[in-house]
Formats: C-alpha cells, sequence, structure tokens
C-alpha cells in the first residue's frame, strides 16, 4: 500500500467511526458532550482562519456567535423564517459587524489587537444585555430568548433526539475542514501565513495585508455566526451570558493554541483534548469545586506552551508521518540495510 | 529610458531631516550603489521609493510614471521589489514557500507560483535547501532568500539593502556574481553596500550621501578620490593635498 493510499484510508476511517458512533453510543449525555465537542472544534477552526493563518489574536469572537444566534432565532420567531435562513442572514450580518471591527482594529498589533477584539465584544454583549427592543426586533435584554418546541423537522432545524443535531455539526465541521485546507494551500493562505508572520516584507513582496486579513475575518465570522444559530437551535435558549460570553471566546482561543495555531488539525486536536476534560471536570466536581476545569485548563495550557510552543498538532503529525513510513517504507529500509551491510 | 527618477527627494522626521534634497536617476540595466557613512540617511531614501514612507518633499518617477505615495504592495506588482537590511524570513516556512510569497505577485496559480519559485532557487542555487524553515538557515543564505523572494516577484529594479552585511570574503564574491548575473537577466539594480571591494566592482555608477545630502556622483573610481567623500568617511585630516 502507497503512503497515499494509507492516507486517504486514515482519513474514511475517522469517517466512519465519527459518522458510526451515535449507533453505537446510545446515551444522550455522551452524545451530548460530542457534540459540543464538534461545536468548539468547529468555532475554532472558523477562528484559526484569522487566529492562526493571519497571526493575529483575536479574542472577541463570540460576539459573532451571537450576532448568528439571535438574528436566526428573532427571524424565526417574529416572523416565522425557517433558522436555515436566518442561518445565512446571520452570517452575512457578522461580516458586516467583522469587517466594522477589522478596520480599524488591524492596524494594531500584537496584545492591542487581542485587547480591542475583546472591548468589541464585550461592548456587543453589554449592549444585548441592556436592550429590549431594537424597532420591532425584540431582544429581550438579559432574560435571553426562548424558542418553543412547538414544530420538529429538518426545515425548522429543530428535532426531539440529538443524533440529527450530531449529524449536521458533524457535516458543518467537515466543511469547515476543506474550506480551511483550501485556503491553506491558495495563494491567500500563502498571503495570510506572509503578512502574519512578517508583515513588513509580505507588503514589500505584493501582499496587502490589511486587506487578506479583512478577506479572512470575514470568512471566519461568516462561518462562526452560522455555529451560533446551530447553538440556539440546539439549546432552545438563548441569552446574552450563554451566547456572547467572554469565556467562549477565550476557551476557543484556549483550544487553538493547545491544539496548534495556524495548522488544519489542531483546533480539531485542541477541541479533543479540552472539551472532555471540561465536561468532565463540570460533570464529576461542578457541585464541589466549580470552575475546576477553567484551573485545569490553565495547567495544560502552560504545560503545552513550556513544552510544544507550537500546540499538540506537531508532535502528533510527526509520530502519525512516522508510522506512515514505518508502514509504507518498511520494505525500502530493509533494502537500504542490505545493501549498507 | 529612466528607469527611476529621483527629484529634490526629502523626508522629515519630527525635526530632523532625514534625506535632504536628493537627486538621482537610473538608466535601465544599470548598477547604481549608493554609500555613505552610518545614519547617512540611504535606507531612509530606500524606503521612500519602495513606498513604505511618503515623501515630505520631491517626486519619485518610476518607469516615467510618478509613484510618490503608492503602496508597497502596488509597487512591487509594477515591478519594483526590495530586499530589507535586517533580513525578514517567513521563519517558520520553508525555503520554497519564502519564495512562492514572492512568486504569487504574477499569478493566482499555485503551480505557476511553485515553478517560478523552483527557477529562482536555481538560479541562486538554493534548490537543495529548499525545504528546510527558513529561520534555520546561515546569514549568507537568508541574504540569498531575501534576494530570491523579491526575484520571484519578477521586478524591472531591485533596490538591494546591504545584501552583503555580515558574509565571509569568499561569500561577498558569491553575491557579487548573482548581482552580476541579475543585472544580465535585464534587471536594474540600485543597491546599498558598505562593502567597498564589492561596490566599487559592481558598480556602474556610484553616489554619496551625507547627512542625507548627495556630496558626490560618477564612476567608482572618480568618486573614491573625491575630497568630499573622504572627508565624509576620514575625517579633515586625511584629505591629501
Amino acid at each position: 500500500m502507497t503512503r497515499h493510499q494509507l492516507q486517504i484510508l486514515s482519513l474514511v476511517l475517522v469517517g466512519v467511526v465519527s459518522f458510526g458512533l451515535p449507533l453505537v453510543l446510545r446515551s444522550p449525555t455522551y452524545l451530548h458532550i460530542l457534540i459540543l465537542l464538534y461545536l468548539y472544534a468547529y468555532l475554532t477552526s472558523s477562528w484559526n482562519l484569522v487566529g492562526g493563518f493571519a497571526g493575529v489574536l483575536p479574542l472577541g469572537h463570540a460576539a459573532f456567535v451571537g450576532i448568528g444566534a439571535y438574528t436566526s432565532t428573532i427571524l424565526s420567531l417574529q416572523y416565522g423564517l425557517s433558522p436555515w435562513i436566518g442561518m445565512i442572514v446571520g452570517g452575512i450580518l457578522a461580516v458586516l459587524v467583522g469587517i466594522l471591527i477589522g478596520l480599524p482594529t488591524f492596524k494594531m498589533r500584537g496584545a492591542y489587537f487581542a485587547l480591542a477584539t475583546i472591548a468589541f465584544g464585550e461592548g456587543i454583549r453589554v449592549m444585548v444585555e441592556n436592550i429590549d427592543y431594537i424597532g420591532p426586533l425584540k431582544l429581550n435584554g438579559p432574560r435571553g430568548l426562548e424558542i418553543p418546541p412547538l414544530k420538529t423537522g429538518l426545515t425548522h432545524f429543530m428535532f426531539a433526539g440529538k443524533e440529527p443535531y450530531y449529524y449536521i455539526i458533524l457535516v458543518m465541521l467537515i466543511l469547515v475542514i476543506t474550506i480551511t485546507y483550501l485556503i491553506s494551500q491558495s495563494k491567500l493562505g500563502y498571503y495570510l501565513n506572509a503578512g502574519g508572520e512578517e508583515p513588513e516584507a509580505a507588503m514589500a513582496l505584493g501582499v496587502n495585508v490589511v486587506r487578506c486579513k479583512l478577506i479572512a475575518l470575514a470568512m471566519s465570522s461568516f462561518l462562526t455566526a452560522l455555529a451560533g444559530t446551530f447553538w440556539a437551535q440546539f439549546t432552545l435558549f438563548i441569552h446574552p451570558k450563554s451566547v456572547i460570553s467572554l469565556d467562549m471566546s477565550f476557551e476557543i482561543a484556549f483550544i487553538a493554541l493547545i491544539g496548534g495555531r495556524g495548522s488544519i488539525a489542531g483546533p480539531v486536536l485542541g477541541a479533543l483534548l479540552l472539551r472532555p476534560v471540561s465536561d468532565f471536570s463540570r460533570i464529576y466536581f461542578g457541585d464541589k469545586l466549580p470552575g475546576l476545569h477553567l484551573i485545569i485548563f490553565g495547567v495544560v495550557l502552560i504545560l503545552v506552551m513550556l513544552y510544544q510552543p507550537r500546540g499538540l498538532q506537531e508532535p502528533l503529525t510527526r509520530a502519525y508521518n512516522r508510522l506512515l513510513d514505518r508502514l509504507t517504507g518498511a520494505r525500502a529500509e530493509q533494502a537500504l540495510g542490505r545493501s549498507r551491510a | 529610458m529612466k528607469i527611476l527618477e529621483v527629484n529634490n527627494l526629502s523626508k522629515d522626521f519630527g525635526g530632523l531631516r532625514a534625506v535632504d534634497n536628493l537627486s538621482l536617476a537610473m538608466e535601465q540595466g544599470e548598477i547604481l550603489g549608493l554609500i555613505g557613512p552610518n545614519g547617512a540617511g540611504k535606507s531612509t531614501a530606500f524606503n521612500c521609493i519602495a513606498g513604505v514612507y511618503p515623501p515630505t518633499e520631491g517626486t519619485i518617477r518610476f518607469c516615467e510614471e510618478r509613484i510618490n505615495n503608492r503602496k508597497p504592495w502596488d509597487l512591487c506588482k509594477q515591478g519594483l521589489a526590495r530586499t530589507f537590511q535586517i533580513v525578514k524570513p517567513f521563519s517558520s516556512k520553508t525555503v520554497l514557500y519564502n519564495v512562492m510569497v514572492g512568486s504569487f505577485a504574477n499569478t493566482d496559480r499555485k503551480s505557476t507560483a511553485r515553478d517560478k519559485a523552483l527557477d529562482v532557487l536555481d538560479f541562486l542555487h538554493l534548490a537543495d535547501k529548499r525545504d528546510l524553515p527558513a529561520g534555520s538557515m546561515t546569514i549568507a543564505d537568508r541574504k540569498r532568500l531575501e534576494i530570491g523572494r523579491a526575484l520571484a516577484t519578477e521586478p524591472k529594479l531591485i533596490l538591494l539593502d546591504e545584501v552583503m552585511a555580515g558574509l565571509r570574503p569568499t561569500e561577498v564574491d558569491e553575491m557579487v556574481d548573482i548581482i552580476r548575473k541579475v543585472r544580465d537577466s535585464g534587471i536594474s539594480v540600485f543597491l546599498i553596500e558598505h562593502i567597498m571591494r564589492a561596490i566599487m566592482a559592481l558598480s556602474d555608477r556610484l553616489a554619496v550621501i551625507h547627512f542625507g545630502k548627495k556630496i558626490a556622483e560618477g564612476a567608482p573610481k572618480d568618486v573614491a578620490a573625491d575630497e568630499n567623500v573622504i572627508k565624509a568617511y576620514l575625517g579633515d585630516e586625511y584629505v591629501v593635498s
């Protein structure tokens, strides 16, 4: 078997396992944990387009989740629009807000950019918390919006069981990973990486750094807002603290940093490691030691930054490549050894 | 045709005039050297031409077109490339990746960009290092990579800012050969350099600036004999009269 075939085989295996899991795993608790895991892998992959490729550290992405969640929910509650349509509208709205945020902030560097995005994210949360109505649109301030589970089915984006949600977020995750891969192989991907690492050199080589970052942010905020609609339809209740929280923005960044910023597998690996830590520490210590998962996050982050500053993705990729070498190159190596002897 | 024409260029930083009323012209296919003591304003002049700083006064023409307030990335696409005195490789990426960022200036297709980049690496004898991360290379190779990225954008004029600083004598000789080859391929070269042996051998003409002002211009051997130039470099006592 060639190396390429093995790579495809392992991808197919991962695909089969993830699509088959709900058939084996009947417990709704575990399904719920998996759905959140995929959701965070999705959110982090979307974040990665800016936070990873473009080399900046945005810490306000929850704002886009909120925009997506509120837009589709308001449109479906007040105007009876299908959340699928609201999802797209929310995405477009998030792009506009993203560009408005990006225009002034992309001129800043490092910590200043991160702080400015926190300010924008928090600003939007405080606004939503204090506004009951925008014209005819009911935001309902801090009390949030409840989606009554009246009509189920695909067109209403509402289901009795957890399995459909599982498959929807899985497909969304696969799509966003594909998009990330395609971008990393394109001119835009090269330009983003270049502009993130050495902006002055990139500009001298013909890269309009700010424009590239804005394009990346637009795509990232669109994709992030889609997850907001998913979140709203999955939990059927949204309020500012749940969908526009700073905690969520931070968790996305944590996952990316631990998994490996700027890589394709990083966000997924980070979510695979951190989400179970978060969920199980909440299940087992939630009553006695609330907030323990954040301490564990911190410890894991420190350890990873000390020993694998580029994230877990790097040693794991190396191990995977070595495994492929061993499986494919075994015979070639033997031949080499014999000729040497 | 004049490829580059700088007329009465001045650049102020607050109260400091870094470049003062500088005028230069370059023919197509020429190698023009720019020398001067440290802090004379050489790099600032380069940065004005490359679009990093807007000039305070004066005009800059490239291919007979006024380019005063144009952005670096637009200038690059018009055919004006530059290197940096302090090299700025995309350290975590491979050599090939670095050069491909340059070659994307004229194409949107990855395969075309890759072919162009491989040509450039061959030209610079860096082809065997193409898969190394740029950050792990020696300074000589990094300087060469700087030129490679600039060449990959297919420039008409290339501005080289001290590409020989920090190199060993044999490496300087190699670099001199490379720059000659670049010129022979039809690209005009404007270079700043401190290594006299190299710049004397390379330049068709040499300009000297001191405190932002041009104090001499002409053939290398005339410039080296110029009284003002010797004063600027060595001090007043060294003038033989």
